[in-house]
């Protein structure tokens, strides 16, 4: 008996191969949908008219460009560790990580950018659409902080040797988060750019 | 047996911080249960206000302190009521303990599952739902008292502490508090989508699920769809209430001052809320419908009828609720053609909904019924579904809205649908299942008669609503012996709340049963109704792993019952036939067309 009962709780290790990846592909069902309520809330401002364009800070194309790229650098990175090579994979995480922070930084300078030229995020002298703009982006940072955490964790794994060709699902509901993060901010700053800039 | 040996030295993680979707599933309905309590009290309290305006009760003040000074309630304090027992019920209460208990309980037995997919994110979102409960009641206390402005909180009322004193500190904690439970909720319908999808046993294809688990996946996705929605729109919230953001205000003068908010619109408010609005009431009633069909259908010893047809209503509901949010918004002045948009697609909903309602009659048609008090309620939800549910015609239609929007008409339609239908259902689930969630059987006479108090007292609270809004009388009023227009409704208030009385001494009856028998009550046997499903197979005491060895393999649907051969003797000697059991030779999968 007692060995029949000991059996029961060793499932945790293949429920975890199994479920993690259909547990984060219906949370990023849910993120789309909150930021398709958020937008759509644009939407639904604008049709109230009188939205008054704001001129894009320059740094959030530089955001752009530098979630993309980090995009590719950790899917590298995912390739080399399936092929065994830790170190490539130890580099690509770690630079994947870097350009998180340095997203971060260019969506901080983004902002002191529209601050400065006198749009708000609140107060008196704020719109909607300035409102809107640094809600939005911010929105994106709060769960982009969630996917750096991720890296940090798969970054330790990595140096760990905790992955292995048969077993990256780890890294991989890291790099799927990841890779959607800046599918999210794509759609985010053409959305931006086509109702409010 | 080793796990004994651990049992007294994990205490907190047997009992308190447990993975086992069991346990969590008594720590949601418990939780659940003392919040629809705190609700009950809260509908006493200001139906006693509504039965017998200004009058004194004393007794009252003593419990209530400065909320009825003098005996007689404030009123801002009776909005406050109002507004949390509605948000107390229907999320507290009817989402969280209704599908949190029983997708917890039955999605791993049913599927044939050791346990959900993620016994961590399972355990965090129920004590997301405890911190958010513990949350909302302290809201109660702050100065100012508990948010006012309905459980909608439409802005600016809810926006501006300057418009009534539940939408300073109240409001700012029934947003925290909020926000919280839709992280416990979308956490928790993770879990149930992924379990059900990918954890079946062999053999356990999508069409031999029992229909509970249809009706809690439906549920959740509804969940995963539209709660991330009400995140956004309490978000704008509170950057309008705290960081001077206008999404919502504009143009206000209140109290002598120009606001500073431009550009904003309420009805902003009014689309994100109800976009989930509506879902959520569909999240609330789905669980009830799918319990429903799996007690008829054992009770009756007749297999559901219908079983296809009942999954697609359930599709039908789920995917429709997306598209009739605008029948909450058919006074804020929308374009009458949008306004019938709304209207077609909303009376499209009601196709589904009488789809299952007619299989629920022809299931019990004619059959074997054995009256629990589980079967009692399961009827009374068919019976309080059709009496709500044809309301919802004449509320769904833009025209015939213009007249009982806002009115005790709304008030009637949605508290039979849910208050009646809804929690019906959940009454139904706890009896029906209480030896799998106790290992004890629960007093049927006592049930019997929670039944039958319930529904005629709550029917009596209820039916005559329609009555008072078809003359007019507008919901949320303190009082309305100030008008003249209304001066012969005071009688029927005062029965209303005579009724409203006597339904809530009759769930102390029901509060006392559930824990005198948890405790107290005889043992259970592993399958106590004769049931097919998975759950019965597993032994009445709880451990990780549901089964010991292997799980069980399923080789049939779950609805054969009184299955006869030929010579119409029953199949294998008995009218159930366990889904565990393999077809015999020429014997053809009920489920199988």
């Amino acid at each position: 008996m007692p060995t029949i009962v000991s059996d029961n709780t060793h499932y945790k290790d293949e429920f975890r191969r199994k479920n993690s990846k259909p547990l984060l592909w219906i949370a990023m069902v849910s993120i789309v949908m909150f930021f398709g309520g958020v937008t759509s809330a644009v939407i639904v401002s604008q049709g109230g008219g009188g939205f008054i364009a704001i001129p894009m800070p320059i740094e959030f194309t530089i955001s752009t460009i530098v979630i993309l790229v980090s995009s590719l650098v950790f899917h590298y990175g995912f390739i080399a560790i399936k092929k065994g090579n830790y170190n490539l994979a130890k580099m690509s995480v770690l630079i994947t990580l870097i350009l998180g922070l340095f997203f971060v930084l260019t969506q901080y300078l983004g902002w002191v950018s529209l601050h400065d030229n006198g749009f708000y995020l609140a107060g008196k002298e704020s719109t909607q659409e300035s409102s809107f703009l640094y809600l939005i982006t911010g929105l994106h940072v709060v769960h982009l902080i969630g996917g750096l955490l991720s890296l940090i964790v798969v970054l330790i794994k990595t140096f760990k040797k905790k992955y292995n060709a048969e077993d990256t699902v780890g890294m991989q509901v890291s790099l799927t988060y990841w890779h959607f993060l800046g599918g999210l901010w794509i759609y985010l700053f053409f959305f931006l750019r086509y109702s409010i800039a | 047996m080793s796990t004994h040996q651990h049992h007294t030295k994990d205490f907190l993680f047997t009992y308190v911080f447990s993975t086992d979707h069991k346990m969590i599933a008594k720590q949601f309905l418990i939780t659940g249960f003392l919040m629809g309590f705190v609700g009950l009290i809260m509908s006493t309290l200001f139906r006693l206000q509504l039965g017998w305006p200004g009058q004194s009760f004393e007794m009252i003040e003593l419990f209530m302190g400065s909320w009825q000074e003098d005996g007689v309630m404030a009123p801002d304090k009776y909005l406050s009521l109002v507004t949390m027992h509605g948000t107390i019920m229907v999320f507290f209460l009817l989402t969280a303990g209704l599908s949190g208990t029983f997708s917890n309980l039955l999605i791993p037995l049913q599927i044939g599952a050791r346990d959900m997919a993620s016994g961590v994110l399972n355990m965090l979102s129920y004590w997301f739902f405890f911190i958010s409960s513990v949350i909302m009641l302290c809201s109660l206390f702050v100065e100012g008292g508990a948010a006012s402005a309905g459980w909608t909180i439409y802005p600016p009322l809810s926006a501006l502490p300057q418009a009534i004193p539940g939408s300073g500190a109240g409001m700012t904690l029934w947003l925290i508090s909020m926000s919280i439970f839709i992280m416990s909720s979308l956490i928790g319908s993770l879990n149930y989508i992924v379990t059900i999808l990918n954890m079946r046993t062999k053999g356990m294809s999508m069409t031999r699920l029992p229909l509970t688990i249809w009706a809690f996946f439906l549920t959740a996705i509804l969940g995963v769809l539209s709660f991330p929605v009400l995140l956004a729109a309490a978000l704008l919230l509170v950057f309008d209430r705290s960081f001077g953001t206008s999404f919502y205000l504009s143009d206000i003068y209140i109290g002598g001052q120009v606001l500073d908010h431009t550009g904003g619109s309420p009805i902003l408010f009014e689309h994100l809320f109800w976009f989930l609005g509506h879902p959520e009431v569909y999240i609330v009633l789905l669980p009830a419908l799918g319990i429903t069909s799996e007690v008829i259908s054992s009770m009756t010893r007749k297999p559901i009828f219908g079983y296809r047809a009942m999954i697609g209503s359930m599709m039908a509901i789920a995917f429709l609720s997306f598209i009739v949010w605008g029948h909450h918004m058919f006074l804020t002045g929308m374009n009458p053609f949008l306004g019938s948009v709304f209207t077609f697609t909303t009376l499209l909903i009601a196709i589904p909904s009488a789809v299952k309602v007619f299989n629920y009659l022809t299931t019990l048609w004619k059959g074997n019924i054995k009256f629990t008090p589980a079967t009692l309620f399961s009827i009374g939800l068919v019976s309080t579904f059709i009496t709500g549910g044809v309301t919802g015609l004449i509320l769904g239609n833009n025209a015939l809205d213009i007249n009982v929007h806002d009115t005790y008409f709304v008030i009637g339609h949605f508290h039979i649908v849910m208050g009646l239908s809804a929690i019906f259902g959940m009454f139904a689930g706890v009896y029906h299942w209480f030896p799998k969630l106790f290992g004890r059987m629960i007093n049927n006479k006592l049930g019997s008669m929670h039944f039958w108090i319930t529904i005629v007292s709550s029917y009596g609270v209820f039916f005559p609503m329609h009555f008072l809004g078809l003359a007019g009388v507008p919901r949320r009023y303190y009082t309305w012996s100030e008008f003249p227009m209304f001066e012969n409704m005071i009688d029927i208030n005062e029965l209303i709340s005579v009724f409203a009385i006597a339904a809530m001494i009759g769930q102390l009856i029901f509060f006392f049963n559930f824990v005198y028998s948890a405790f107290r009550g005889p043992k259970a046997p592993m399958n106590p109704w004769k049931a097919n499903t998975l759950e019965w197979t597993s032994p009445v005491e709880h451990f990780h792993g549901n089964w010991y060895g292997e799980i069980p393999e399923v080789y049939r649907w779950p609805y054969d019952y009184s299955k006869v051969d030929k010579n119409g003797d029953f199949i294998y000697g008995e009218d159930f036939i366990p889904q565990t059991t393999p077809l015999g030779e020429n014997e053809k999968d009920g489920g199988a067309h």
